[in-house]
């Protein structure tokens, strides 16, 4: 069978199980079969793609038959090869370890029947924004996994996750209908989605014109990817879901948002005046982002805000625009992707094991469980950038990118890229030194809040938890996915060669762009 | 060799935790093998290293960001390595003695400290700028756990942070400078950064930022603080990390670049400044301690002052001088620190003013400390004697001639007395020390034997070791001088050639060295004056306050720039996002003046027709937004899609119309049904201050619409591909409606995408109505009847023809509806499964079918309630939700079966008996697809929003006593709102 054949199977696939999952309602245990399979099968098929791309070029598959630009084409290049299969391998375990976590999570009660399928159908919505070469299918894309993720946020419906649903859901519906007239716009303008060809054709509308486009569709992605001053929404909702769906959103939904804005912007328009705009993005995403993060009592909310403020990180190199900058940006999105779920992955451990994500409620935890604290402590150090682990490799490139670069603009996001990188350490080591260090009850120096506080009782029966009477053990289907994404994440440092050698391959496509549309339109653009 | 010697010490480290759970705290001598180890290698090598022949290891890591694992022996990290090994080696051993039995904790201590080793070894080996740089902040986060080794304390735990931050903060600084070097350069490999050294305006600024680097690491001024306060660290860790090895980074890194940098403007005054000001504030600070372990950790930031000036004077007879310090330096200040945690361990305390008569019950930690402390005091004939004699030639020899340095006499006569001095308080708390840990003192109860347990040989051994080191290499000055000459031939020729040695005749180090020692005895004598006038002489705010206001600084800042960006409120965050919408394309329309433009010509409309169906819309749509009737809203909303629905006819597009209308409709029933739950009025209070000006970023976001339309349609220039549908759709997709064949052929793949849209919307909602469901986590919507309470045995209700009865009250039945109803259903069954037929050649299709079909439940829902609705349905919505997504995409994978392309349709052509000619698309299958879940959407939000909501209100009916319920079922039809 021919590769490129399969560039349809990621997001058939998921939607075939969705529906399998469905009919089969009233059996868990098929449900579980089915998905771990789907997500099985896909990680292959991904891992199949990014070999062959890597080798032959972009992997196109012309949805029944029709030939772009009629039809809709699905395109499996480096860049997207790369993303889906980074992606399904964190679905993958996030999967693993909800299964294990799911019963307890939400108790007997939750609508446990429609967990899988609306997993598998958000992870089909991912995989075919990242396959799609059509710019109103990557709306479709969008559509699927918006949906989607509505119905995990507020699995559940206690009163919080309705709330934070309400401003996720509106917000999204918000930015898609911004998306969608950005859509209309382009068609009217040039008359045709696919954006083989819009590539040329974008090319001979008024400078003007195709600016408005390029702002329409990035104002769109930048609320999707949480590009301030786009980004509040997201810290908002995204804390209060349960913990593998909170882990997955951080890790894949954003970043789908990032992949909209590298692919319209190199393949779209590849001449943009707007890197300043961008920058000036980046440099605010990032350091109001890990502000924020400072400011957080709470881990997973602490780590809904390092979640935008890496965002800026992306941006950075997207804005620079050459080369080095961009396959920084890839090679970041790959890491962020991995070390951002594994961290919200491993606040649903801490969650159990301590009781609670608050970090003025946490303590002792490093003596209680030091595998636990293994599990924060390495993916934390790789978050703040510390080396060698990827974050450090992913801001170096990114630096050198912008030193490269020269501008004082591009100097002045070097710093703050290091800042971001220091007070991120800060949030980290300060959560560590909380949650891990410090002894669970009250302080033996006298510093602890107020002891008449009466909202102190119930933390006393958290202490006991701690204490160990009732602790609960970690199921090794938990702590296993948190620990192959540790793993995944040393594994980003140690063959980073090769990685950085592939992102920088898919750069330097993306930026030729001729690999892409010639592999969509063999005969050149109608 | 290099690599797999850093490399055994990490795999050490991973296997300490276990080695130490079987063998307890013996597994620390083994671990202590593996530097040793290192070191026996390193001793190997003295030979061709000082041949010049440096040893090298390069193995490629990330060539595109210039990342290689490259090492490289030469004589200054030959000497590093062997001071990182040796100390290391002797400090594990150290440890199995200090720790107690039941330490907790020792496990993860062994790895870490092994770890430590490791990564300092590899700082030092390292001939690449960011490798270096890798090991820098290893060295940084381990030292950041050790400190941390008893938590508990919050000392402790903000010891930590402060210096994780405080370095990092450093180590960032040099990252960035590292960065700039290395791309200026075009290579990061440090040989050939010091071959040919970068210049440039950037190089400076990036040579400052390295150095920032090097001064937060060997805690200089003004970042000395945090190296008192790691004293929090277990001793042993202490002696290593922040006196023999890791504070040494700052020191190591500046003399590996001198030779390249030193004659960079700034670096001079910096270094010199710097190390001067930190030699003298670290010794003040010292002679005023009375915790041995504080002094120590003082009088380390005094001697990093003093090593920092000459390593950083860049003369050939500093350097020679500063790599005699350094390792002088680390001989007697490891020795010292290990002499203090055995006294710790012996008496208990470490405080100079509890500790009395010591001397007479530990001779041989007395003998000990003296050889160690009078080498830190520069007494013959000890190794920091020799190193210092050198030293002050060196800057003697600076304030005399400049040296090649370019310091002027007066800068070069004040670092003399600087460092003279420096070196008469060195001597003082030398002294001090001495005397606080051993001095039997008047008003002090002495120790008795039974207060101090004699420490066993083992323990012992390492302070000793060293301390004698300190002694034998007080008379190998001239051997010491041919091994480290290599490096500091790096240096131009200076004034004399340097010599290690302790005798050089009657010259102004001599004098120097007597006169600083002499200083020191008094300034201990007379130790209350100085204290006093330090007291006075006391700046009113350190660089710890700083620090801490810095830190404090941060987090409000935190707190007030979140305060203003999160406001944690919805509608502040849509204004955000509409008034970028605004601002930015809108700016950009404004800027360009691109609406209008030249040759679009703005028609008002094609038709009358289109004219009043327009003006219908608008004024619908700005009522809509005017009601505060949620109904009204609601049904006028509705009317503006009805609106749409008619322009699409006047555009000849009926198919479009036809799914409009039904949409519409089933959109506004859904609306109806949930609006059951809400209050009849929106609430509007919060939000009338701002009113005014909502309105005028709706109507600004309205107006950039309009502009935005006009812009991009009078750009178009290229014919739409819609307009190459037509004739393969018929030749091709087997269709002659264009619109179907699109939907299920073209752009099947969009439809596809839809339509799982709709099976997570009809399980999102199901989801949030059933929340209450049978034990097995499902949700069964026919529930609703197995959990009916008025049971009472009433089996002939099974066999009513119409159900209303057991749910609705009589006087909302309407018996002609419900009749009228069960007759029609079935025609229009039947009349959905025409349209999902005919649908590729004529207006219908799967969705409009599904949804005629789902219109039919509705109003059997409608007629007779929910028993009514399962009556007519009696399947699980979910089931068919679920084939149809699986019809859908099983049609999609089959053509992939054939070597077809995915969703690929086929046709065929037959003759059936009876029905004559057959036209058959396989697309059709898709189809059914999508029929299906449309059919299982409209029977979830029927069963959701009507029979689920029904049920709930009956609950309330019933218990209305219960608040809580109440007030779940309000946030659920919030929810799905």
């Amino acid at each position: 069978m021919n590769a490129s054949a399969l560039v349809p199977l990621p997001v058939v696939l998921p939607l075939f199980g969705a529906g399998l999952a469905l009919a089969f309602g009233r059996s868990a245990r098929a449900q579980r079969i089915v998905s771990v399979v789907v997500l099985a099968l896909m990680v292959v098929i991904a891992a199949v793609l990014l070999v062959r791309a890597d080798a032959d070029g972009p992997q196109v598959t012309h949805v029944g038959g029709w030939h772009a630009p009629i039809g809709i084409s699905l395109v499996a290049d480096r860049l997207s090869a790369l993303m889906l299969l980074v992606s399904v391998f964190v679905a993958l375990c996030v999967l693993v370890y909800s299964l294990s976590q799911g019963l307890v999570e939400y108790g007997p009660d939750t609508p446990l029947s429609i967990y899988h399928p609306t997993f598998l159908i958000l992870v089909a919505g991912v995989a075919n924004a990242f396959l799609s070469g059509d710019l109103f299918n990557l709306y479709v894309g969008f559509e699927i996994l918006l949906a989607a993720s509505y119905v995990l946020l507020t699995l559940g419906g206690t009163a919080d996750r309705i709330r934070a649903g309400s401003t996720y859901v509106v917000v999204s519906l918000a930015s898609s209908i911004v998306f969608l007239t950005a859509l209309a716009l382009v068609y009217a303008a040039t008359g045709t989605v696919s954006m083989a060809q819009l590539a040329g054709r974008l090319d001979d509308l008024p400078d003007g014109v195709a600016l408005l486009l390029q702002l329409m569709l990035l104002t769109a992605f930048a609320i999707k990817a949480a590009v301030f001053p786009l980004s509040a929404w997201l810290p908002d909702s995204y804390p209060t879901a349960p913990a593998p769906v909170t882990a997955v959103f951080a890790g894949l939904l954003t970043k789908v948002g990032v992949y909209a804005i590298i692919r319209t912007q190199t393949l779209l328009f590849p001449d943009s005046e707007l890197s300043d705009v961008l920058l000036w993005a980046a440099l605010l995403t990032m350091v109001l982002g890990i502000l924020g993060a400072v400011a957080q009592d709470d881990l997973k909310r602490m780590l809904s805000f390092t979640l935008v403020s890496h965002i800026g990180y992306m941006v950075f190199g997207v804005a620079l625009a050459t080369d080095d900058g961009l396959s920084g940006a890839i090679y970041y999105v790959v890491h962020h992707i991995v070390i951002q779920t594994n961290l919200f992955l491993v606040a649903g451990l801490i969650e159990r094991r301590g009781g609670s994500t608050s970090l003025e409620r946490l303590g002792g935890l490093a003596r209680l469980s030091p595998v636990l604290a293994l599990l924060f402590f390495v993916p934390a150090m790789n978050l703040a950038g510390i080396p060698p682990f990827s974050g450090f490799l992913g801001k170096l490139g990114l630096m050198q990118a912008g030193v490269d670069d020269g501008g004082w603009l591009a100097y002045v996001l070097v710093a703050g890229s290091v800042v971001t990188s220091l007070l991120t350490l800060y949030a980290m080591a300060k959560a560590w030194n909380r949650a891990f260090w410090q002894p669970p009850a009250t302080e033996p120096d006298g510093s602890a809040g107020p002891r008449t506080d009466l909202h102190r009782k119930p933390r006393r029966t958290d202490a006991q938890v701690l204490t160990g009477k009732a602790a609960v053990v970690m199921r090794a289907g938990m702590a296993g996915p948190a620990a192959a994404l540790l793993t995944v994440g040393v594994a980003l440092t140690v063959f980073a060669g090769p990685l950085i050698g592939l992102t920088d391959r898919a750069a330097a496509d993306l930026r030729e762009r001729t690999p892409y549309i010639e592999a969509v339109l063999p005969g050149g653009a109608p | 060799m290099m690599l797999a010697v850093i490399a055994a010490h990490f795999v050490a480290a991973a296997l300490a935790p276990a080695l130490v759970a079987w063998l307890r705290r013996p597994a620390l001598l083994l671990l202590a093998a593996v530097p040793a180890a290192g070191f026996g290698w390193a001793v190997a090598m003295t030979g061709r290293v000082h041949d010049g022949d440096p040893v090298e290891q390069r193995i490629r890591w990330v060539d595109e960001l210039g990342l290689e694992l490259s090492f490289r022996l030469t004589t200054l990290t030959w000497v590093m390595t062997l001071l990182v090994t040796g100390v290391g080696a002797l400090v594990l051993a150290y440890c199995a003695a200090y720790f107690r039995r039941d330490d907790g904790g020792l496990a993860r201590f062994a790895g870490l400290l092994t770890a430590f080793a490791g990564a300092m070894l590899g700082l030092v080996l390292a001939d690449d700028l960011l490798v270096l740089y890798v090991f820098w902040e290893l060295t940084t986060v381990l030292s950041y756990l050790l400190i941390g080794h008893n938590p508990e304390r919050k000392a402790n735990r903000r010891a930590a942070l402060q210096a994780l931050m405080v370095t990092t903060f450093g180590g960032l600084a040099m990252l960035v400078g590292v960065i700039v070097i290395g791309q200026t350069a075009g290579t990061y490999r440090i040989s050939e950064v010091q071959a040919n050294p970068p210049s440039g305006d950037a190089v400076t600024v990036a040579v400052v930022l390295v150095l920032v680097g090097a001064v937060s690491k060997s805690a200089l001024v003004p970042f000395h603080f945090w190296l008192p306060g790691a004293m929090a660290a277990p001793t042993p860790v202490s002696a290593y990390l922040h006196a023999a090895a890791m504070v040494k980074a700052g020191v190591y890194l500046v003399a590996l670049l001198a030779p390249a940098f030193a004659g960079l403007m700034p670096w001079r005054p910096l270094l010199l400044t710097l190390g001067v000001l930190t030699m003298l504030l670290g010794g003040l600070r010292a002679l005023r301690q009375t915790d041995l372990k504080l002094l120590l950790a003082y009088g380390t930031v005094s001697q990093l002052g003093f090593l920092i000036v000459l390593v950083g004077a860049g003369t050939r007879s500093a350097a020679l001088a500063g790599v005699a310090m350094l390792v002088a330096h680390a001989l007697f200040k490891a020795s010292l620190f290990l002499v203090v945690g055995l006294i710790d361990r012996a008496t208990g305390t470490r405080d100079l003013r509890e500790l009395s008569g010591l001397g007479r019950r530990l001779p041989v930690l007395l003998v000990t400390s003296v050889l160690a402390a009078a080498s830190m005091a520069a007494i013959p004939p000890l190794a920091g004697f020799v190193a210092k004699e050198t030293a002050y030639a060196a800057v003697v020899d600076i304030a005399e001639t400049g040296d090649g340095t370019g310091v002027g006499a007066f800068a070069g006569w004040a670092l003399v007395a600087g460092l003279a001095a420096g070196s008469a308080l060195t001597a003082a708390y030398s002294i001090r020390f001495v005397w606080g840990a051993f001095a039997t003192k008047p008003g002090v109860e002495p120790l008795e034997a039974s207060d101090c347990r004699f420490p066993s040989v083992g323990f012992v051994a390492a302070p000793v070791v060293l301390a004698a080191a300190g002694l034998v290499l007080g008379f190998l000055g001239p051997a010491e001088t041919t091994l480290l000459e290599p490096y500091a031939d790096l240096f131009p020729e200076g004034v004399h050639e340097p010599e290690l040695a302790l005798w050089h005749g009657v010259n102004t180090a001599l004098l120097l060295s007597i006169a600083s020692v002499l200083v020191g005895i008094a300034l201990f004598r007379w130790r209350d004056g100085v204290d006093r006038v330090e007291g006075v002489l006391a700046p009113p705010t350190d660089a710890e306050s700083a620090y801490r206001a810095i830190m404090r600084g941060v987090d409000r800042l935190a707190v007030e720039v979140t305060g203003t960006t999160q406001r944690g409120s919805l509608p502040s965050y849509l204004a955000v996002i509409f008034l970028v919408v605004v601002a930015v394309p809108g700016g950009v329309l404004v800027a360009g003046q691109l609406w209008g433009g030249d040759g679009v010509s703005v028609r008002a409309w094609d038709s009358v027709g289109q004219a009043v169906v327009g003006a219908i819309t608008i004024v619908a749509a700005v009522l809509a937004v005017r009601s505060r009737r949620r109904l009204k809203a609601v049904v006028l909303a509705g009317g503006t899609g009805y609106g749409m629905a008619m322009l699409f006819i006047l555009h000849g597009a009926p198919d479009l119309a036809l799914t409009q209308v039904l949409v519409e409709t089933v959109t506004l029933v859904v609306f109806v049904l949930v609006l059951r739950q809400l209050p009849t009025y929106f609430s509007d209070r919060p939000l009338t201050s701002s009113r005014w000006w909502r309105l005028g970023l709706g109507a600004a976001v309205g107006v950039v619409m309009a502009g935005l339309a006009l812009a991009a349609s009078g750009a178009r220039t290229a014919d739409p591909v819609s307009e190459g549908f037509a004739e393969p759709a018929v030749s091709y997709g087997g269709g002659h409606n264009i619109v179907n064949v699109t939907l299920v052929d073209i752009r099947a793949w969009d439809t596809m995408g839809e339509i799982s849209v709709l099976v997570v919307a009809a399980t999102g909602v199901a989801s949030l109505i059933f929340l209450i469901t049978s034990r097995d986590g499902r949700w069964r919507p026919d529930d609703a009847i197995a959990s009916a309470p008025p049971r009472h045995g009433h089996r002939p209700h099974r066999n009513l023809w119409l159900r209303a009865g057991r749910t609705v009250a009589p006087e909302d039945r309407s018996i002609l509806f419900e009749v009228v109803t069960r007759l029609a259903f079935h025609v229009i069954i039947v009349f959905s499964v025409y349209l999902l037929f005919v649908g590729h050649n004529a207006p219908g299709g799967g969705f409009a079918g599904g949804l005629v079909a789902g219109l039919a439940l509705m109003v059997r829902y409608l007629a007779g309630g929910r028993h009514e609705l399962d009556e007519a349905a009696p399947v699980d919505a979910g089931l068919v939700l679920g084939i149809g997504l699986f019809v859908a995409t099983g049609t999609g994978l089959v053509p992939l079966l054939f070597g077809g392309d995915v969703l690929q349709s086929a046709v065929v052509d037959f003759e059936l008996p009876l029905v004559g000619h057959v036209h058959f698309v396989t697309s059709l299958f898709f189809d059914v697809g999508v029929y299906l879940v449309v059919v299982g959407l409209m029977l979830d939000v029927l069963r959701s929003l009507g029979g689920g909501i029904d049920e709930q209100s009956d609950d309330e009916d019933s218990d209305t006593a219960e608040p809580a319920e109440t007030e779940s079922s309000i946030e659920t039809a919030e929810g799905v709102r």
